[in-house]
């Protein structure tokens, strides 16, 4: 396949005929996985594409979707590109303000909202919103005494989608037809660590052709495959594994019954392959320390007993190496003994690959999966590459981010930044030429990230172009890189390093709760609020031995030399956090100015 | 609304109750009906023969005087198992829960009086157990997906923290498929988020299934959101009756509440 001539619409159809009454997606009702066939999704497509059409939505038109994951989503998502609209994903954690910018600024005309809850959202704002024909509701509990005229239930686009498919039924097989691999088939607004979110646009031809060519190298999906859908479906990486990816590759989606229940159902369903957030593997990585810690002593006896078993054969099989024989026996008496129950309770018994994207990790939490023996990929990639630009496809490298794909082009400029092109690269911002112009120079995406290639053509990313700090000394040093060893430790939930243009580094801190909680009470330390926990002396000494901890593994220039915990969470109503939850350095940095004025006090 | 909702036939209507503890009176001559699909508040000061009157309509108590009538029924005097029969279900201010089973097991076991066999047959656990096992689950189900209490299906309710202790104690009155629900102060001792998540399932239970609530509350935010119509106690008198906004403005309530002497000090 060298140019790609289908849609996702396209896929649809073309998977039901080849797995009609299979599982297409599991969502938990009542307390039990319902499952949905192949059959009956592109059932519910089609009428609700239907039902869109006769509400008067039209190609190039747009509609934005602001849910939670659930089936529903994708039906509408493909609804809307089956009408050779625009579909675009709104977070379920946006405040009512942002929510307005994304449906403004992307001209929406139809809205998909989850429940009460998100409708209320759209109302307080609707005013300023000319453009928004109707509100489609997927869940109507507590909404049916509002008379509002710009609700409609759900239900209701169905039933009107069914009546048309009754006057006409080869109707939606004629518009799939017509959708084309050039046109875009969603925006995906990017969180927005500086300035408003920009809409970056993908077609279905760039997103398809990365996935083939890009993805599946380093992945290796099959229609075995089963995964859990948890990561917000308006990112690029969920809205891929979610939607795009099961109709390419016909595997099963499994949707968690609400966002608490989350880690419940990893354990129940026990995906064959789980992506993650650096956030998600650093909690699952101190919940095992920390369980360690309260366990028996001889459960923690065993657990050490074996870890360098895993550590050793993970070594091998980062070099697509197999193990000597007597390696391998140990192996599989400790995954008797150890590794297998500590990967039951995480839920990862069955999972061949725990892959991580969407910001940088610690090497080191993916190298305690790597001990249990979880083979781990971690991935880099821009919403604007359709997700991906690299991933190991073979060998894997402690902190390396493997290799560049085969969908793009990929060169490093003198600088060391990373640029791409290629048949992957975005259709550009929508209504932002400006910003399009200036990501796209010469054909070449710049991605304003600085990377190095070692001598096997393995990609480092040492950081954000602009997020490199540059000290009084004039000595570089990448942040996010001792970010991450911090926040290694259990006890820090979140780091930020600061020292551009000074004589030494520190760092503004925000401390996990649950797990400091957990220490203070197991010592003895009462506290109420995580306010109050932060104050006291003996968290910081606790804190402190941490940093030193993280010291000893840093050049003397990277050391940290103070630090302060913060007094409160941070969070995204604050706008301190993007809906990605990735700290906005730039807003943190001003609104703790006198912290940090204090760690560089003339004292 | 509130409107709408008056012109609904009477489900529940008390008449003359008067019920005394030994020498103290906790309630005279109190009279109120409550309407289908209403939510109904009293209210008053502590002592005001508010749970007097909730222990009357669950069958706890047997008033001295008076009559209670739900759906034209006369129900003074039946025991309390046959009232919840009837479908009126009752949240305890004070939760009433097995403490150290599920929440799973706790909203089973509220359904098992609407099951229909006997123990001889649950024993063979044959056909029908089965089926109305399933039933009862799945009605179950309803109500925990109803109070996003998926998290907790196997957490032993002693272990769960007071606010979600009183949600599945308003769970456990919900699994009896009630017609009518009586709730004794469910946001006593509750933060404000809470209190708010509290409100918002009170308002979907009254809206989405149809129940009738009659409220027993001394939160006044709450009371005078949520309620149709208040009902004021003080002293076992009903003192006042109508929508929260004219009862808010009615100076008798404000002197029962504030006291005489604030009242002239203001004026």
């Amino acid at each position: 396949m060298d140019s790609v001539e289908t849609t996702f619409p396209k896929l649809l159809m073309e998977n039901t005929r080849q797995y009609g009454n299979r599982v297409a997606m599991r969502e938990k009702y009542k307390g039990i996985w319902q499952e949905i066939s192949w059959e009956t999704y592109l059932d519910k497509v089609k009428t609700l594409s239907l039902g869109l059409l006769e509400m008067g939505l039209k190609g190039g038109d747009h509609a934005s979707i602001l849910a939670e994951n659930c089936p529903e989503w994708l039906y509408a998502d493909l609804a809307i590109q089956a009408v050779r609209a625009v579909s675009v994903g709104i977070y379920p954690t946006n405040s009512p303000d942002q929510v307005q910018y994304i449906l403004d600024h992307s001209q929406s005309r139809i809205v998909f909202v989850k429940d009460q809850e998100q409708a209320d959202k759209v109302l307080e704002i609707k005013d300023q919103l000319p453009l928004l024909m109707k509100m489609v509701v997927m869940d109507m509990k507590g909404l049916r005494h509002y008379d509002d005229p710009l609700i409609v239930s759900y239900q209701d686009v169905e039933d009107l989608g069914r009546k048309a498919e009754e006057r006409d039924s080869e109707a939606f097989d004629e518009m799939v037809l017509q959708t084309d691999p050039e046109d875009v088939a969603f925006i995906v607004y990017t969180s927005g660590t500086t300035g408003p979110p920009k809409g970056a646009m993908i077609s279905h031809k760039s997103d398809i052709h990365m996935i083939v060519k890009g993805l599946q190298p380093i992945l290796h999906f099959s229609d075995k495959d089963f995964l859990l859908s948890y990561l917000p479906l308006c990112h690029i990486m969920e809205r891929n594994l979610s939607m795009c990816m099961p109709l390419v590759f016909g595997y099963t989606i499994n949707f968690a019954e609400s966002i608490e229940t989350v880690p419940q159902n990893i354990q129940e369903i026990s995906p064959s392959f789980f992506a993650a957030v650096p956030r998600i593997l650093e909690k699952l990585h101190s919940a095992v320390k920390i369980k360690m810690e309260d366990s028996t002593r001889f459960k923690r006896f065993v657990f050490r007993l074996w870890e360098p078993v895993g550590i050793e054969v993970a070594e091998y099989r980062m070099k697509d190496q197999r193990p000597p024989l007597a390696w391998l026996f140990l192996y599989a008496l400790a995954y008797l003994w150890s590794f297998r129950p500590v990967r039951d309770k995480m839920g990862l018994l069955r999972c061949r690959c725990v892959m991580s994207g969407g910001a940088p990790i610690a090497p080191e939490v993916l190298a305690f999966f790597r001990s249990l023996g979880v083979h781990t990929v971690e991935m880099y990639g821009l919403t604007e590459t359709c997700g991906t630009v690299a991933g190991p496809h073979r060998v894997v490298k402690h902190g390396s981010v493997g290799e560049p794909c085969g969908a793009l082009e990929f060169h490093l400029s003198e600088d060391g930044e990373i640029l791409l092109k290629g048949d992957s690269v975005f259709t550009g911002y929508y209504r932002d030429p400006e910003a399009t112009r200036e990501m796209i120079r010469d054909g070449w995406l710049q991605t304003g990230d600085i990377g190095k290639l070692d001598e096997d053509g393995h990609l480092y990313i040492v950081d954000r172009k602009k997020d490199i700090i540059i000290t009084s000394g004039g000595k570089n040093i990448s942040p996010s890189e001792i970010e991450n060893k911090m926040k290694c430790s259990p006890y820090v939930k979140e780091a930020i390093i600061i020292g551009d243009a000074r004589k030494y580094l520190t760092s503004l801190l925000q401390i996990d709760y649950d797990n400091v909680g957990n220490w203070a009470q197991n010592n003895k330390i009462p506290y109420t609020t995580y306010r109050n926990l932060a104050q006291n002396p003996a968290v910081y000494e606790l804190i402190k031995k941490e940093i030193e901890g993280v010291n000893e593994t840093l050049a003397r220039v990277e050391t940290i030399k103070k630090f302060r915990i913060l007094e409160k969470e941070l969070d995204q109503d604050d706008e301190e956090l993007t809906a990605t939850q990735k700290v906005k350095r730039r807003v943190i940095e001003k609104r703790f100015k006198e912290e940090i004025a204090q760690m560089y006090g003339a004292r | 609304m509130a409107e709408l909702k008056k012109e609904r036939p009477i489900q529940l209507e008390i008449s003359d109750l008067s019920m005394g503890f030994g020498g103290i009176q906790a309630t005279r001559d109190v009279s109120f009906s409550v309407h289908e699909g209403e939510i109904y508040s009293i209210i008053g000061p502590n002592g005001a023969g508010k749970t007097t009157v909730f222990n009357c309509i669950s069958g706890i108590y047997r008033p001295q005087e008076g009559s209670i009538r739900f759906q034209g029924r006369e129900i003074v005097g039946m025991k309390p198992h046959k009232i919840a029969h009837l479908g009126i279900a009752r949240a305890f201010q004070n939760i009433e829960l097995f403490r150290g089973m599920t929440v799973l097991d706790n909203l089973m076991s509220a359904r098992g009086f609407l099951l229909p066999y006997g123990l001889f047959r649950s024993a063979l656990y044959l056909g029908k157990c089965v089926r109305e096992e399933i039933n009862a689950r799945d009605a179950v189900e309803e109500v925990i997906e109803f109070l996003d209490l998926q998290l907790f299906r196997k957490t032993p309710v002693g272990g769960l923290s007071y606010g979600l202790q009183k949600r599945v104690e308003l769970a456990r009155a919900m699994a009896m498929n009630p017609r009518l629900l009586l709730v004794d102060e469910p946001v006593s001792g509750m933060n404000l988020e809470e209190t708010e998540d509290m409100a918002r399932y009170l308002l979907d239970i009254n809206e989405e299934m149809n129940i009738t609530v009659v409220l027993v509350e001394h939160d006044m935010g709450l009371v005078m959101d949520l309620s149709d119509r208040v009902t004021v106690l003080n002293f076992g008198i009903k003192i006042a009756e109508g929508p929260p906004r004219e009862i808010g403005q009615n100076p008798e309530v404000i002197r029962a509440y504030l006291g005489e002497e604030r009242i002239q000090g203001r004026s």
